[in-house]
């Protein structure tokens, strides 16, 4: 559908980017992201989805606020403690952009629902923050053929590739899905950079500008700091995409 | 052999750098995984995710050459 006049001038800083174009603009009002987890990388994330006119976002969270939430999590205040994140995300994402649809689900990713949740998603962004279901969304990503934009952060320390196996490899390729799960320290500023990150290789893929970090895997390190990008490769014996 | 082991993130420590702050040089008897150079120099290989040498993400089944500069990674998985 052409833009109307609103949101020419509404998206207008981002249409003029070259090869973006209202086309582009066009596109990206017709696409729909699934963003796993409204945590830190979520919040950052699904906000600059949101706001760049990404048609449909879905946030999908079973989780409650709680209060060791809130120095990166900023969607949520004080007075949502305990209540689900995914509807507050949901309302304020819809606060700032009334022109796009967004979905709350409150849902856990596991093996059986993990499927059927991303089904009609053109995009699947990993906001998670463990290595289970990372590995449960990754194998539902590829049986359902979307790409899935990865994120993962601890301190100052973040990586980020996109996986669109067999072009690339699946997550499984370079990531060792059985280290049991920890919560490490997280400051707001580490999961910022990474969820606008995310959106952004995901902006790029869904507007067809730039290039995505297929096949590489982005290393920040805020402590140096440091900007790596490391070429990545498929594992032929890999239990997820070996096959494909 | 003469190899050089980085980290800038939380394995720093670990790693006890000589070269400068983010930096160890390794003498390395004969062929051998990476995996085992670093349970020698008190990194346990629990603590590395991966390794990247040369803008090229490498296993831990990887045996370095002389003069390797391999930076090491933690497993990370927040968010
Ligand atoms: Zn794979």
């Amino acid at each position: 559908m052409p833009l109307s006049t609103d949101q020419r001038e509404r998206y207008s800083r981002q249409t003029e980017l070259q090869g973006w174009g209202a086309e582009g603009q066009e596109r990206l009002l017709e696409s729909s992201v699934f963003v796993a987890g409204v945590g830190g990388l979520g919040c950052a994330a699904a906000t600059y989805l949101a706001v760049a006119g990404v048609g449909e976002v879905v946030v999908c969270d079973g989780d409650v606020v709680e209060r060791s939430n809130l120095n990166r999590q900023f969607l949520y205040t004080r007075d949502d403690l305990t209540r689900h994140k995914a509807p507050i995300a949901a309302a304020q994402l819809r606060r700032l952009n009334p022109d796009i649809t967004v979905t709350p689900v409150i849902a856990e990713i596991n093996r059986s629902t993990a499927q059927g949740l991303i089904e009609g998603a053109d995009l699947v962004l990993d906001c998670l923050d463990n290595p289970e279901t990372r590995i449960t969304l990754n194998r539902a990503a590829i049986a359902a053929s979307i790409p899935m934009v990865y994120a993962a952060v601890a301190e100052y320390t973040g990586y980020l590739s996109f996986l669109n196996p067999p072009a690339t490899p699946c997550l499984e390729c370079f990531v060792d899905g059985t280290r049991p799960a920890v919560h490490p320290p997280v400051p707001g500023c580490t999961v910022g950079v990474l969820g606008s990150l995310e959106a952004m290789e995901a902006l790029k893929f869904l507007t067809g500008t730039g290039e995505t970090l297929a096949g590489r895997l982005l290393v920040v390190e805020g402590a140096v700091p440091s900007f790596d990008v490391i070429e990545i490769e498929r594992d032929p014996d890999c239990p997820a995409c070996r096959g494909l | 052999m003469i190899i050089y082991l980085r980290s800038g993130g939380k394995l720093k420590d670990r790693l006890k750098p000589d070269v400068d702050q983010y930096t160890r040089r390794i003498e390395v008897e004969g062929d051998k995984p990476l995996r085992d150079i670093l349970n020698e120099v008190g990194v346990p290989d629990s603590l590395v995710a991966f390794a990247f040498i040369n803008g090229k993400l490498e296993r831990l089944e990887y045996r370095p050459v002389d003069g390797d500069v391999i930076t090491l990674q933690p497993p990370v998985s927040g968010g």
